[in-house]
């Protein structure tokens, strides 16, 4: 009885759930012993380098394959049955389009094909597609393709939205209008996973963002979370008198340091140690700066550690 | 049974077929250019060995069949590796249809085009060829050959998934040619040696043809072609209805 009253909370409150999946394709493991949950009403960042196994976790997570270990079930069931009662939409990166049919024929089929669809006139203009209803799906240009893709995506009310790189082929402003259109979906309760190439995009998004690296989960956390894990801030300065190259090589918690003429720049692993330092050597530094590692130099360093790692 | 998400791909996939003015065109007009080729071969009054029925007749009845096994084995099975290959399929997976529902769409607007190309070998074997039937033998004839190219609609879909890209219209030429040739469409299967009549017998193409020589004659469809047929179509069906579950090509 105990077992069951807490697979049904877990089937509650976890939209997603990875236990120890793996997929591998002949000798490559696209998916090495993943595990994680995802909750409802969360906004989640995949990021990866390319063949970090993005794509084959988001196939995974829809049903379009089957892992050779592991579960996944998506709101406690599987996902094929997650994706046949509407609780799933989704926007592919490899999702082609019906040719032969206009804008409003083919999504007036994505919502009739929905258990929970809204009206087809009010997709239409929430995708930003609604002076387009009319023309052929096969003369449109890739970013309107990619609105119609998200128009299909959010044919019904789903609790769940999978958007595999979804501003590509978009200008700035069509990302923006986007990422609002998406935000309203987030805020009315759904859980949305990305993965994107943009990390500013991971970055002024998501609540929450996972580290994928050919195949595992590098990291877990908040972009700030992230980019803390990295491990280092940046620190520049610059000297007024003459530069004591030893003093300065030997402040603590130094992850790295260049000094050009009189201008120092520094990586830190504690920067408030290290500034704290400078002042102590009796050094009184002009100009000086404290920022942390964009999400984007975070990103980098952490898979290009793990690659120095698995290299050993 | 047949949910309303299946009537909405159904409708569309009709509306789209019949908006593709070339493929409905020329898949309308070609049986009947054979047909008009390959009767001109024999003299007006010949009659098939055993039968009373001629060959104008016969090639009527040969040809209406060709022609619409034509257009729906070629149209599905390339259309269908075309839209796995651009992702439509993969997009389709992920909405609430189930698999039955995209076969049956599939089939259905194959069903459209093999309509009109059916009636129009009957008017031309009618106008030019002077073949004549009873009333009821037209409608007859009609309504089978309709029903029966559905299951090679099905066969169309199949081979679809079977195969991809470069793959698939070889193959739908071997399978295509082979069914047509072995099972009676081209000539009588009565003319092939013992051996040969043996294994053509158990095609679904000799059972196709075989439902029009029955009515052409007066008679109604053996039982057994029909069970033939039954019994493709299940396969064809099922088994296509299968690949689309397990299809895992990417764009």
């Amino acid at each position: 009885m105990t077992t069951t009253a807490a697979e049904a909370t877990g089937a509650k409150t976890t939209a997603v759930r990875f236990e120890q999946v793996s997929k591998a394709y002949g000798a490559v493991r696209a998916v090495d012993g993943l595990t994680l949950d995802l909750h409802p009403g969360e906004t989640v960042a995949l990021l990866g380098p390319n063949g970090a196994g993005k794509s084959s976790t988001l196939d995974l997570l829809l049903g379009l394959r089957t892992a050779d270990s592991g579960t996944v079930r998506v709101f406690g069931t599987t996902p094929q049955n997650a994706v046949a009662a509407g609780r799933v939409g989704a926007m592919l990166q490899t999702g082609g389009l019906m040719e032969d049919v206009t804008v409003k024929e083919l999504v007036g089929l994505a919502c009739a094909l929905h258990p929970r669809p809204h009206p087809v006139v009010e997709v239409l203009s929430r995708a930003g597609i609604g002076r387009i209803a009319d023309r052929m799906v096969n003369k449109l240009s890739g970013g309107q393709e990619q609105r119609v893709r998200f128009a299909l995506a959010t044919a019904g009310a789903n609790d769940l939205i999978v958007l595999d790189e979804p501003t590509t082929g978009m200008d700035v402003t069509a990302r923006q209008a986007f990422w609002a259109t998406m935000r309203e979906q987030a805020d009315q309760g759904r859980t949305v996973l990305f993965a994107t190439h943009y990390l500013e995009e991971a970055d002024a998004i998501a609540d929450r963002v996972l580290v994928l690296h050919k195949g595992r989960l590098l990291a877990d956390g908040t972009a700030a979370e992230i980019k803390a894990k990295a491990g280092a801030r940046r620190i520049s300065f610059e000297l007024a008198g003459p530069v004591d190259e030893a003093a300065l090589r030997g402040l603590p918690f130094l992850a790295a340091i260049d000094i050009t003429g009189n201008r120092v720049r520094i990586q830190s692993h504690d920067a408030d140690a290290t500034v704290h330092a400078v002042y102590g050597l009796g050094l009184h530094p002009r100009a000086l700066e404290v920022a942390g590692l964009g999400l984007e130099q975070a990103f980098v360093a952490i898979t290009e550690a793990e690659e120095a790692r698995t290299a050993c | 049974m047949l949910s309303l998400f299946s009537w909405a791909l159904i409708r569309l996939e009709v509306t789209r077929t019949l908006r593709n003015k070339k493929f409905m065109f020329f898949s309308v007009i070609y049986p009947s250019v054979i047909y008009l080729l390959i009767s001109s071969t024999q003299n007006t009054s010949d009659r098939i060995p055993h039968t009373d029925l001629t060959f104008q007749a016969f090639f009527m009845v040969s040809m209406a069949s060709f022609g619409a096994l034509t257009a729906v084995l070629m149209g599905n099975s390339e259309r269908i590796a075309k839209e796995r290959e651009k992702g439509w399929v993969r997009q389709l997976r992920l909405t609430a249809l189930p698999s039955r529902g995209y076969v049956l769409a599939k089939i259905a607007s194959a069903a459209v085009v093999t309509l009109p190309c059916i009636v129009v070998v009957f008017l031309v074997a009618a106008a030019v060829k002077h073949v004549r039937v009873e009333t009821w033998q037209w409608f007859a004839l009609a309504g089978v050959i309709w029903a029966g190219s559905l299951v090679f609609a099905a066969l169309g879909v199949a081979i679809g998934y079977l195969a991809g890209g470069d793959a698939v219209r070889p193959l739908t030429m071997i399978i295509y040619f082979g069914l047509s040739v072995l099972g009676g469409l081209w000539m009588p299967s009565a003319t092939f040696p013992q051996w040969l009549q043996n294994i053509a017998e158990w095609l679904p193409t000799h059972a196709y043809a075989s439902l029009g020589q029955a009515i052409e004659m007066g008679g109604s469809p053996h039982a057994k072609d029909v069970a033939i047929l039954c019994a493709y179509f299940l396969i064809f069906a099922g088994g296509a209805a299968w690949l689309y579950r397990k299809d895992t090509l990417k764009a």
